[in-house]
Parts: structure tokens; sequence; C-alpha cells
């Protein structure tokens, strides 16, 4: 069901197990009222995926996730011919007994995720992920779906969406969107949470972490973020860090423990050599406060 | 309503880019949510009349000026754009007059060409530098292949195309005997141009700007960007299609004109701000720069070192290697020569032409 207004979706997120601030959940809400979807950027692990899945377990819909890379085509993003079946088809019948049109009814399609969204018959998120990691022709070709929410299957005819599904794409920004594909979407830009919103998530996400673990925890990350580090963590980094360290058994930080650890929340060398001895030393004892 | 109409005009004198379409947005936007919370407010324009990043300042410094009365700092306004004459001038173009009709020199111009390839762009006379500029938008820019996933119906290729076969097999009852056939097809490789446009680098600049426009029309994923002092992101600008449109919105962007050079400083903000965002990865970048470092060499090098490190290859394109007694010296470029897989001149219009060789045919790295 559609929440009624912003605190109602944000009281539903939080039952989802997401805590949004006040401006994803507008973002999120403004797109289920205007019915645009809604591109969210931001650094890498801040929730953007998350954002998704939670909205569609707040909604009590179903998600269909599009994962984008490189080369990703219509036959992995719409729909393509089972081509075995028909095959097997045209061997059962008798040469010459069936026409093209038999050999390429619905029952030979196998729906991919975009599809599978316009055909649904309960409406679904349709969450397309890092679509900046697929190529501008692919892009276009959204950019169609987007506005007729259709697609048309040449030896099928057009097919146009039964529910038009909630969309939600999202872009680690690696290149710079189409305008016209930008111009179809409400934006929103994910900002790093703030400490205290950081902990909050973290003891959400994290049943049954020490309040004080979860506490320097995020102080260390949010120091980690305002250093000049090649990949500063994200959320998603923080709660597997804390993950860690609560199956540990750890109660609070100490710079053992956070040496030991340290490779769940900084993934690049550099990044390591760069926190270490003093600077590591430094940061705990800020972050202990 | 009318606010609304108006606050999407003050974005628009801010530089956005704010249509119809989204003033609708936003209209229909206020209207869902409950307008006494601000917070809601702010949000809802924002979400529906910005989506880019870099526009979110811009988009706050209006908000807190028109519905929050609060003086804003200077800034909004776009600068006026200089005179003609100005850029003209910072750009280092001949001006008018100084330029001549290519077509009145065409006759007989062959031989012309030929002793104008190979003279140094900082010893050329206007006269011989428009002849020059019509040389360098010519040169073909070579661009290294990579192989892509995407499939391509290819007679020799190797992977079997089911969807034709089982086409052509309805003609045969099932029997597949005609064999179609795809193979992965080759794209464009990234190309990552970043220009030197220090003081030092005066007499080539210009030349090698035309040149960053030839290669920024030779197609797509080609990334420009300019440094002096600081580092200015020039692919918009150059995307136009005359070169004068080009140098003219590219000189009107970059406010460092001739100033001092931090090239450390400058690959550390391409690294922060483009390289993060992957735009090297996979990407043969080409540094167009004498080396003449003002600050620290060391910060060169390990900004050239996080550059290699992730880039399918880097080029440097140094003027002074034109001269025969050259000997990298300056401390930037013996920073940076250990991360380097070319090192090629780029002094007159054929070492560009052999730059555009170069590029066409160049090896991933093997150091790294």
């Amino acid at each position: 069901m559609k929440p009624g207004s912003i605190d109602e979706l944000d009281a539903a997120l939080a039952g989802a197990s997401y805590l949004a601030d006040r401006g994803l959940a507008t973002a999120l809400y403004l797109s289920l009222e205007l019915e645009k979807p809604l591109l969210l950027e931001g650094e890498a692990g801040v929730g953007k995926t998350e954002a998704a899945k939670a909205i569609a377990t707040a909604l009590g819909a179903p998600l269909i996730r599009l994962q984008c890379y490189e080369g990703l085509d219509i036959a992995h993003a719409v729909y393509e011919w089972n081509y075995a079946r028909q095959l097997l088809h045209i061997r059962a019948a008798q040469s010459g007994t069936i026409d093209e049109g038999e050999l390429f009814g619905p029952e030979f399609l196998i729906r991919r995720p975009v599809l599978e969204a316009l055909e649904s018959d309960e409406r679904a998120v349709l969450l397309i992920d890092e679509i900046d990691r697929a190529d501008e022709e692919f892009e276009a070709f959204l950019l169609e779906v987007l506005s007729d929410f259709q697609v048309t299957v040449p030896e099928l005819g057009t097919i146009a969406a039964r529910q038009r599904p909630y969309v939600i794409l999202t872009s680690n920004r690696t290149r710079e969107l189409h305008d016209a594909l930008k111009r179809r979407c409400l934006y929103h830009w994910i900002d790093h949470p703030s400490v205290e919103r950081e902990i909050q998530i973290v003891e959400l996400r994290v049943p049954g972490v020490p309040e004080r673990l979860a506490a320097e925890a995020a102080r260390f990350a949010a120091e980690l973020r305002s250093l000049d580090l090649q990949k500063p963590p994200g959320l998603a980094e923080t709660i597997d860090w804390v993950r860690a360290l609560s199956a540990l058994g750890r109660q609070e930080l100490d710079v053992e423990n956070v040496e030991a650890t340290l490779g769940t929340l900084l993934k690049y060398h550099e990044d390591l050599l760069a926190i270490r001895d003093e600077a590591l030393a430094g940061l705990v004892a800020a972050a202990r406060g | 309503m009318r606010h609304v109409v108006f606050f999407g005009r003050l974005l628009r004198e801010g530089g956005l880019e704010v249509g119809p379409r989204r003033i609708a947005d936003a209209l229909r936007g206020l209207d869902a949510i409950d307008l006494g919370r601000q917070e809601d407010v702010y949000w809802t324009l924002r979400q529906t009349l910005v989506s880019r990043r870099e526009d979110l300042e811009t988009f706050d410094r209006a908000f807190h000026a028109w519905f929050l009365h609060v003086a804003t700092e200077p800034g909004l306004r776009p600068l006026e754009p200089p005179p003609p004459s100005v850029a003209r001038r910072r750009v280092g173009l001949p001006g008018p007059g100084a330029e001549l009709d290519v077509s009145e020199i065409e006759a007989g111009a062959w031989s012309h060409d030929e002793l104008l390839r190979t003279r140094d762009f900082a010893a050329m006379t206007p006269e011989e530098f428009a002849r020059a500029r019509e040389l360098i938008r010519q040169i073909a820019v070579g661009r290294p292949r990579r192989r892509t996933h995407r499939l391509r119906r290819d007679r020799r290729g190797h992977t079997l195309d089911v969807r034709a076969l089982v086409r052509a097999s309805l003609a045969t009852g099932g029997d597949p005997v005609v064999r179609a056939y795809r193979s992965r097809s080759d794209a464009p490789r990234k190309l990552v141009l970043i220009l030197d446009i220090s003081g030092s680098m005066e007499a080539y600049a210009r030349a090698l700007l035309l040149y960053l426009h030839a290669a920024r029309g030779s197609g797509r994923r080609v990334e420009t960007f300019a440094f002096g002092t600081r580092l200015t992101r020039l692919t918009v600008e150059l995307g136009t299609r005359s070169a004068d449109d080009a140098l003219a919105a590219a000189s009107e962007r970059v406010l460092d004109w001739s100033g001092g050079t931090r090239i450390g400083e400058s690959l550390k903000a391409y690294n922060d701000e483009w390289g993060r965002r992957a735009l090297t990865r996979g990407a043969v970048v080409v540094v167009l720069s004498d080396g003449c470092e003002r600050g620290d060499p060391t910060l060169v090098a390990s900004e050239m070192a996080r550059l290699a490190h992730q880039a399918y290859a880097v080029v440097w394109v140094n003027p002074l290697k034109g001269d025969p007694g050259y000997e990298p010296l300056t401390g930037g470029m013996r920073a940076a020569a250990a991360h380097i897989d070319r090192l090629v001149s780029g002094h007159d219009v054929a070492s560009l032409e052999a730059l555009g060789a170069v590029l066409g045919s160049i090896e991933r790295r093997h150091a790294a």
C-alpha cells in the first residue's frame, strides 16, 4: 500500500530496518506520488541499493533487480527467446506444419528483469543498479522504456505495462549520465550519514551490538572520511566492520582490534599503509572520545 | 506558483538547466507535501530541479537567497563573459585580421605545409599559425581499441547466433543446417587528455588546446582537462564543432591561463575527483606538460603512480623534447618519468601526427 505522507513512508521504511534521512524519505515519497523514476547517486556504500530494497519491503511490492554491466544488452535486460525449446518444438512437430508465429509466441519467451517488471500483476519496484556501468546504447534504450513503459518484441508486438513499476536507478558516477535520462528522473544525492544517524543505523542492522562499540565505530568511520583516502569507508563497510568486531565479542575499540579488522573498512593497500601506528592510535583515541 | 517560476529563473542564471518540465514537476511535488515544513520544501525543490551533484551548491545558495531571504555570497551570478578580443588574447589566438582566409593560400600550399609541419609552434608567425591550426584540425587522433562484451553478427565469428539459427531451422524441420555466428566487436578505448596551460607552456598551449579539440571530435569517451594552478574540466566546452567557439568557451572557463604550475596538485585533483569515479580505469591517459613543477616533485611522483596504477597506459607529451639536446632535468619530469609508458614531443604538427600513431597502437603498460 502506498503511504499517504512522508512521515508514514519514513515509518514504513524503519519497519523494513532502513533509517532514511528526511531527504531520502522525501525523494522516495515524491517518486511514488509523481510516478517518476528516482535516480540515486552517492559515494559507494552509502546505501543506494539498500534504499530500493527497503522501499520494496515497505510497500510490500516485489523487487526486481537489474544489475548493469558493460555490454549488458536487451537479451539480458528485457527478453530472450528460449532457443532450445524452439528447436525441440520444431522437431516435435512435423516439418512444415508450424509457422513462425507459433514459434515466436509468449510461451517461448524468457522474461528478463525489465519485461518481468512490466508484466508483473502486482506493482513492482524495478531497481536498475549501477546504470553508469552499462553502455550508452543501453541507456538510450532504457530511456524509451522509462518514457512509455512498454517494450516492443518484433515477433510479438508491443507489450505495455500492466502496472507501471516504481523505478529506482543508482549510479556511482563512473561517467556522467545522459541529460535526457536525467530529465526523466527525480534526483537525489545521498551523503554519508551524520555520526548520530550512523550509530542508529549500526544498532538497527547489527542486533545486540554494544552501545559503546557502535558509537565508537561510527565516530572512527567519520574520522576516516575526513581524511584524504583513496576510498573512504561507506556505511556498508561500517556495518560489516561492527559485525566483525561484535562477533569477536568486543565491547569497545582498541588499537589491537582495529588493526586486526581494518581490512573490512579500508579496501586499498595504500589506505591501509597510511592508517597505522601513530595515525591509527590517534584515530582510535579520537573515536573513544 | 510564480515563486517557483522565478526561482527557476534564478537557477538558470546560476548556470543550471531548468526546463519547463522540471518546473512542472516541482509544482506537482509541492502539491504532494506539507508546505509548512521548510525542510520538505527544500528537498522537493532540490530533487525535482537539480540533477547533478555539481549543481547542488548553486541550488543551496539560490534557495537560501530566495526562500529564506538570506543575503547570498557573491558568485551566484556567472561572471560576465569577457569580450571576444580578451578571450582571444588569453588563448593567444591570432586576432582578427591576422587570420588568413585558408582558400587563398590553398594553391601551392602543399610544400608550404610540409615546411610548416616541422616548424616549432613557439617560432611561428600568426599567419603560419593560422595555417597550422588547419593542419591540426585535420590530424586523425589515434584511438586504441578495446574489445567489448557485446556480440555482433559475424560470419567468421566463433559464437553461435542461436536466434538466427532457430529461424533458419524452420525451413529444414528443426535441423540446424545453416549456421550463423557472432563475435565480440571492439570499441574505442577511453582517452583522457590533461593539458598544462601554465606560463612556461604559453607558446604551446594554444596549439595543444586545438589538438585537444581535435581529439574531442574523434568520437565518444574522450575527456579533456586543463590545469595551471588548478584543474578545469573542458570536455563540455571543447565539444563544440567549431574550434573558435570551443576555444572561446574554454578560455572563459579556465581562470588561470599562463599562471604558475602545480602539476602534482592538479594531478591529485584529477585523481581524487575523476580517478575515484573510475574514469582512469582502462583509459589511455595523456599528460601534455613541460614538467616544470613549482610545487613539490614528490607529489608529482606519487600522483603519477596513482594514475599509472589505474590507467591502461600513460603517455606524456613534452614540447621541450623537440629540442635535440633535451634531457628530462626538470624536477616534475624526473619525478614522473618512472610512471610513463611513452614520452613523446609535441612541439610541431609532425610530432602531433606521430602522437596519433602512438595512441593508436599503444599496448597495456607492463609495469604496474
